[in-house]
């Protein structure tokens, strides 16, 4: 793993950039611990102040420091892409090694259960959720609902592939060496789905941290816990923008878009790498 | 490649290691209330005794895979066997692998008997290093701790001419032939009393093509095993194979030692597919046989080789020939050959 790692820092100039980016970001979440005031308190600074040496990213109207407003919202924002990201892998990998390896009719009572969740529209279905719950919606139950809707078209791609990993004589042989069906799908076709796993978990994260910015911008997900969506909600509120406090709007906005750039870059090198035709030919090309 | 054939070695006596009675594997398929029947294998018998290369050849679409398939057991629908048995000599009682109890095939895999594959180049998984297939693939069947099984695999390896150091690559980085020969010593790995061979060289040029078969042949000499040969190249049948059947339509029409196919071929397609091949200072160009392989869904009766048959008679489109022994050791099934009433 370590010799993994460095080998990606010295052959991918994307690896290098992505991790720098993501490490900002996760210091920056993890700056949370320290913050001097709990992130729901406010008025506890002066408010509408610039930003200054005092207050790096400035205060808000509701009197908050940004600064730790932004690192409460950017390690909640994360939390939440990436329990989304991890529920839905697993559903989406169990599914389309399952579906796809075993075929007939294991993989049509599958995929009419996956091609439904395909076509349910999902921003009126989370909002008819807030509606539902109102203020018993926390952040992990959107997390969960909405990974019941993010592995559908994932379990499709995986499926398709491992539909023709099956017909490979490496799969022949090793059902005619004995090996079961979980030992196959987890030993000789999981190898070959990581890095397909990789980029979607990219793009869910993507999708989900979109998705989730866009409700709490709406105010339809449980607002007092600041996300990056809550905060831009607040500001919005506030009329941050005509009051000429851009720092409020500003500065969760940096953050969630470094966020996004630095996983791209990361899994789209790892990607790149875990293939093992593209990494002969970069490291190739590099020594 | 040299027509060199050696005489079937070992005790004649012996318990043969395979023997396949009256043989039907069909591919049966319902589509839309519309049911087919392909009858890809009907009726087939033969023999493999121990410690031979059997052959096995025939043209495309002649039911060889099919044969191999069913007598794996790696038997899924559509394909189905109708009737016949298979016994193995190390596997009694079931009448072929596909009705074989489980714990009894855990027994008999890799151990008793390995199928090297039709492009078998492609048995490592190609995102996994090539120890990796070893151990998923042999390593359950040998058991011991995971350091002797790679002394064992590495001391394999030698047998084939493969370096230590292909266990840590990948299948892409390593050649076709040297794939070819890792695939090779996969499946002997385990010393197998029985290997199923179905076109194992296909895919190389000659020059590989004769080193493989030379080490096939060289392991099979060590371990005293049989091979069932596939493939459709009677110049690899010629060098390897001690025993030679030809297949044509789902069905055996010569069975013989070898040389004695290539000496003095008895069934009218035998003789032309012997006289096809080409020889060394002949130019003469060659002539084909009129016509093209019968569909298997809806056969000829009688002899499927009558309508191509030059020699064929009346008799050839009412019944089936038999396969009968024309002299020692050599079976044909042909009326022409046999005599007229097929008795």
């Amino acid at each position: 793993m370590v010799a993994f790692i460095r080998e990606l820092l010295r052959y991918r100039t994307e690896f290098r950039i992505g991790l720098a980016l993501v490490a900002v970001v996760l210091l920056l979440s993890m700056m949370a611990s320290f913050s001097p005031y709990p992130p729901d308190s406010v008025y506890v600074v002066p408010p509408d102040l610039p930003p200054s040496l005092t207050y790096w990213f400035g205060t808000t109207s509701r009197g908050q420091d940004v600064f730790w407003q932004v690192s409460f919202a950017i390690r909640n924002t994360l939390l939440f892409g990436g329990t989304v990201a991890l529920v839905s892998r697993l559903v989406a990998l169990a599914v389309g090694l399952v579906s796809g390896y075993k075929g007939g009719w294991v993989d049509r009572a599958l995929m009419s259960v996956n091609d439904t969740f395909i076509v349910i529209p999902l921003l009126p279905i989370l909002v008819l959720f807030y509606f539902v719950m109102r203020d018993r919606i926390s952040w992990l139950m959107l997390a969960l609902i909405m990974a019941c809707f993010g592995w559908a078209y994932d379990a499709r791609l995986i499926r398709s592939v491992v539909m023709s990993l099956r017909q490979r004589e490496f799969t022949q042989t090793s059902l005619f060496s004995g090996m079961t069906t979980r030992q196959i799908l987890t030993e000789e076709h999981l190898p070959y789905v990581v890095p397909i796993l990789f980029s979607t978990t990219m793009n869910n994260m993507v999708w989900s941290i979109g998705l989730e910015v866009t409700l709490a911008v709406l105010g339809f997900t449980d607002i007092n816990t600041p996300t990056i969506g809550g905060m831009i909600y607040w500001a919005n509120q506030h009329t941050a923008m005509v009051a000429g406090i851009w720092w409020w709007i500003a500065f969760p906005t940096i953050a969630v878009i470094m966020a996004f750039i630095g996983l791209f870059l990361l899994a789209v090198s790892v990607n790149a790498h875990i293939d093992p035709r593209s990494r002969l030919w970069s490291t190739g090309e590099a020594s | 490649m040299h027509a060199s054939v050696e005489q079937p070695h070992g005790d004649q006596e012996a318990q043969p290691l395979l023997v396949v009675r009256d043989l039907q594997a069909y591919y049966r398929t319902s589509h839309a209330g519309v049911r087919r029947g392909i009858r890809a294998v009907d009726g087939v018998s033969f023999t493999v005794r121990r410690g031979e290369i059997y052959g096995l050849a025939g043209e495309s679409s002649s039911g060889k895979t099919t044969l191999i398939k069913s007598i794996a057991g790696a038997i899924k629908p559509p394909l189905e066997i109708v009737g016949g048995s298979m016994e193995f000599a190390f596997l009694s009682g079931y009448g072929g692998l596909h009705r074989a109890a489980r714990a009894e095939l855990e027994r008999i895999r890799w151990r008793h008997l390995s199928y090297i594959m039709q492009g078998s180049m492609n048995v490592l998984n190609p995102v996994r290093r090539v120890r990796s297939s070893f151990v998923d693939f042999a390593y359950p069947h040998i058991g011991g701790s995971l350091k002797q099984f790679e002394q064992l695999v590495v001391a394999h390896l030698a047998r084939v001419k493969l370096d230590p150091s292909v266990l840590t690559a990948f299948p892409h980085e390593l050649s076709g032939g040297m794939r070819q020969r890792a695939a090779l010593a996969l499946a002997t790995i385990c010393r197998p009393g029985f290997i199923i061979a179905d076109e194992p060289t296909t895919a190389l040029d000659v020059v590989v093509q004769k080193e493989v078969l030379g080490m096939i042949r060289g392991i099979q000499r060590e371990t005293g095993s049989s091979v069932l040969f596939v493939t459709h190249d009677m110049g690899v049948h010629a060098h390897i194979t001690d025993r030679l059947a030809i297949m044509y339509a789902g069905r055996l029409v010569e069975e013989a030692a070898t040389a004695e196919i290539f000496r003095n071929p008895l069934h009218p397609y035998t003789k032309n597919l012997i006289s096809s091949l080409p020889r060394i200072g002949e130019d003469a160009p060659r002539a084909g046989l009129a016509g093209a392989p019968p569909n298997l869904a809806d056969p000829p009766s009688g002899c499927r080789f009558h309508p191509r048959c030059p020699l064929a008679s009346e008799i050839c489109c009412r019944e089936v020939p038999v396969m009968r022994e024309a002299s020692s050791g050599h079976r044909v099934a042909c009326f022409a050959v046999n005599g007229g009433d097929g008795a």
